[in-house]
């Protein structure tokens, strides 16, 4: 190839475009928000000194929320998981945006509620398929797991959510036949 | 095998027998189509992503160092600009010479599209450095994501460029593709600023291309096909439903 990237500009322009899903992924890592504005920013600081690194064929957005995992596993879990487990127990709910009218600000809470409450492992994995749009396999290269763990995490995450989408069904079932 | 939307949204809705799901789980493992289906046929993702999809409410702040050095001025970026914006100046002062009505963003690059060949596109690099880089410039100029995921996975069609240009200072960023025979197609995003009004899908003939144009949340939409024949109805559904603020 003819002509050098610059990476680190391709780097910066990376941390800005993607730092609210990071900061979605690290919250979803870590269940608190203080812990997910910490892992933003250590994540950007560690994708910068590494930007040579970036010659592979990865895309930026997934190599950000690798960094940002293995800070996580490696650097803050030990010392926040209490913290984390404390939080998970109430979500910080006041994070979703109000929405047009009670109803859906309730069906939201629940959503919000049921994924912060799913197991660690099963909410980075919804959180990257369900919201961040990757796919299945991508996924399973990012978490480093078997793309069959990735469908059976969702599975049971599914089942969970199911109860919350089958309570808002009978909710609006019951409205609709006033 | 193969399975139905019955049985996969079956699948999806844990209604499956422990085998059957299994063989589910088997086939998606070694067919990315497959996968792409199931993922679209899931109802779950969709609820999940609309109540994350505004956490934060603000993009966080991230503290960089300065760079260490300013770079001088080469690199494929400035070299895109610089072509891009050559280019446009070239149409737009044919078309000023022309016409003295002032125009609108969408007519300006269907025009600056309609010069497109098979050719033009053919040779681009779209490597995933090439478009990593390109995304990443793209995405921090318009403050937004391009769902480059739902680009990548367009129905026959091939990315090959995302481009920043710009109109009356506004980003504007052109995404080319490739169809199946190689001929060029675009989505434009134009970033018009908060309190931009809302405009539902218009189709239109632009500059002998078919064209859809939509406006939502700030954001102007366009997609421009490779003649003035073409459907756009797949992608446009697509794409309505992905760019949706």
């Amino acid at each position: 190839m003819g002509v050098e990237m610059n990476t680190e500009q391709a780097v910066r322009g990376a941390i800005q475009a993607h730092s609210k899903r990071v900061w979605r992924f690290g919250l979803a890592l870590s269940g608190a928000s203080d812990v997910a504005d910490d892992l933003v920013q250590s994540t950007a600081l560690r994708a910068l000194e590494k930007h040579h690194q970036v010659t592979s064929n990865e895309r930026l957005d997934s190599w950000l929320m690798t960094i940002c995992r293995s800070i996580w596993l490696n650097e803050i879990r030990s010392r926040s998981v209490r913290k984390a487990q404390a939080l998970s127990v109430t979500p910080e709910v006041e994070l979703i945006a109000p929405g047009p009218d009670s109803e859906t600000n309730i069906f939201a809470t629940e959503v919000f509620t049921q994924v912060m409450q799913l197991p660690e492992a099963q909410r980075e994995t919804v959180m990257l398929v369900f919201v961040e749009g990757y796919s299945y396999r991508e996924a399973a290269a990012m978490l480093d797991v078997p793309i069959g763990t990735i469908m059976s995490r969702l599975s049971n995450a599914r089942q969970k959510l199911k109860t919350v989408m089958q309570h808002d069904a009978a909710d609006s079932a019951q409205r609709s036949g006033k | 095998m193969k399975f139905s939307d019955e049985t996969l949204l079956a699948y999806l809705e844990g209604n499956l027998d422990e085998t059957e799901a299994r063989a589910v789980e088997d086939a998606v493992t070694d067919d990315p189509a497959l996968e792409a289906r199931l993922m679209g046929l899931d109802p779950f993702a969709p609820m999940v992503q609309k109540v994350f999809e505004a956490v934060p409410a603000k993009a966080p702040v991230v503290d960089l160092p300065a760079p260490v050095q300013s770079q001088p001025s080469g690199g494929p970026f400035r070299l895109f600009a610089v072509a891009a914006s050559v280019a446009v100046l070239a149409v737009s002062a044919t078309f000023w010479a022309t016409r003295p009505e002032p125009l609108g963003w969408a007519e300006q690059a269907a025009i600056y599209q309609s010069l497109y060949v098979p050719d033009t596109i053919a040779s681009l690099d779209n490597s995933p450095q090439a478009l990593d880089a390109q995304f990443a410039q793209a995405e921090a100029q318009l403050g937004r994501s391009l769902n480059r995921e739902v680009l990548e996975s367009l129905p026959g069609l091939d990315l090959k460029r995302a481009q920043v240009l710009s109109f009356k200072g506004k980003p504007l960023i052109q995404v080319v593709f490739a169809d199946t025979q190689g001929n060029p197609f675009a989505f434009c995003i134009i970033r018009q600023g908060e309190g931009a009004p809302a405009k539902d899908v218009n189709l239109a003939v632009l500059s002998g291309l078919a064209t859809a144009t939509w406006a939502q949340d700030g954001y102007g939409y366009m997609l421009l096909g490779g003649n003035d024949q073409v459907d756009l109805d797949d992608e446009l559904n697509i794409l309505a439903g992905a760019f949706t603020g």
